[in-house]
């Protein structure tokens, strides 16, 4: 258990989306790179087959991606609760009423829109990434 | 028979209704005797949202509850003698009171009470502006003056698989709170209304606006009893209450923990508030005079 709490939330997310029963279940054709901004840090999600090949912490500048998802730390911090606040309760919501915005190519979004859904709210289990 | 086997009250049924000279084959559930409560679906969605209203037995011995599919959701096809195929479908408020009434004709329904959720309770308040006296009250749940913002292409995008976009992209309307069993049935109806959601939602998000026709609704006649959930982004408790406050006689309730599918993502926690407006309802119109 030691182990487990001092895990940084970043492994964590990794660890809790490779081996999401969900993801892993309808995640084969699951492909997709996208920018977490959550102000203080941004967080560059590489998944490939309905894994997570890679996380980089504050990816360097020129760093290709498909779609990036950012927002202010507050709102993340409302969005990673265990059951967070309404309007903060999925990228749709943030979007719409809590200034998360997307950006880059949405098509790629939305093909993969029903295993990042799931991915994301992994996130209410971690907390803010950083 | 085993002793899990169980025949539902609800019944199914078909009726052919004719709107604007146009032939519609209407699948409708119906359980309960009393007075008719009307109930319209969400928008790319079926009558199965009213799943569990259906089997309330504390409504149903009072109220005879009919939810129909409306044309091309569900069982209820698109119409069989036109060529529906060459047309963008996009739904009118025109249409859909039009075909709203002509259903309740057809049932020969008595003074019903109706209740449409999201542009069911956008095409509620469309119903009590026109057809007040056609109805004994309507029940508008997230419903709202206007609601832009949800008409677009994703729904419907080749490039995209339209059902997992229609019903993840619905998915953040359900409250967290919300039982997942209940949230998943209705992610499950939305990957099967792909091809009817983007035109349904140009009369929630374009044809549907109703901002300076507030004042023309006699919330008197038709008394309006609004529900909106708080978990509700798109047609918000603030935009709930704002529309109710410029309707003559209309009364606003936020439910809480609840989002924008209350009778299918909770129907326990959303039947204590519409027990609630159906108590309204049944007091105002019991008023002599």
């Amino acid at each position: 258990m030691a182990t487990a709490t001092a895990q940084k939330p970043v492994d964590r997310f990794r660890q809790l989306s490779d081996g999401d029963a969900e993801i892993q279940a309808h995640g084969k054709y699951f492909s997709c790179s996208y920018l977490l901004d959550m102000e203080a840090h941004s967080f560059l999600v590489r998944v490939h087959h309905g894994r997570i090949e890679e996380l980089i912490v504050d990816p360097e500048p020129l760093v290709a991606y498909d779609f990036a998802i950012r927002a202010t730390a507050e709102t993340w911090q409302g969005f990673c609760q265990p059951t967070p606040g309404p309007m903060y309760h999925g990228i749709w919501a943030a979007t719409f009423r809590r200034g998360m915005r997307l950006e880059g190519d949405l098509l790629v979004l939305m093909q993969n829109l029903r295993c990042l859904t799931r991915q994301l709210e992994l996130l209410r289990v971690t907390g803010p990434l950083g | 028979m085993s002793n899990n086997s169980r025949i539902s009250p609800v019944t199914g049924h078909y009726v052919t209704i004719d709107v604007e000279g146009i032939e519609y084959k209407v699948f409708y559930l119906e359980n309960g005797e009393g007075q008719p409560l009307v109930c319209q679906h969400t928008a790319g969605a079926h009558n199965h949202q009213w799943r569990d209203l259906l089997e309330d037995e504390e409504i149903t011995s009072n109220y005879r509850v009919i939810a129909y599919d409306l044309t091309r959701h569900g069982k209820s096809d698109p119409p069989r003698n036109t060529d529906w195929w060459k047309e963008e479908y996009k739904l009118t408020a025109d249409h859909f009171v039009a075909f709203i009434t002509a259903f309740c004709d057809a049932l020969g329904l008595e003074d019903p009470i109706f209740m449409g959720s999201s542009f069911g309770g956008n095409v509620a308040l469309q119903l009590a502006l026109r057809h007040p006296d056609r109805f004994k009250a309507v029940i508008p749940v997230e419903g709202a003056d206007y609601s832009p913002g949800f008409y677009l292409d994703w729904w419907q995008h080749p490039h995209a698989n339209a059902a997992q976009v229609c019903a993840s992209g619905v998915w953040d309307l359900m409250a967290p709170q919300s039982p997942e069993r209940d949230r998943w049935a209705t992610w499950f109806y939305y990957s099967q209304g792909s091809e009817a959601f983007k035109g349904d939602l140009y009369f929630y998000s374009v044809d549907h606006d109703l901002r300076d026709r507030l004042g023309d609704i006699d919330g008197d006649a038709c008394p309006v009893i609004m529900l909106t959930g708080e978990y509700d982004y798109l047609t918000t408790p603030e935009d709930g209450e704002r529309t109710a406050k410029q309707i003559r006689g209309a009364e606003f309730i936020e439910m809480k923990d609840i989002g924008h599918f209350p009778m299918s993502e909770n129907y326990p926690r959303f039947a204590q508030y519409l027990k609630h407006a159906l108590q309204r309802i049944e007091e105002r119109t019991s008023l002599p005079g």
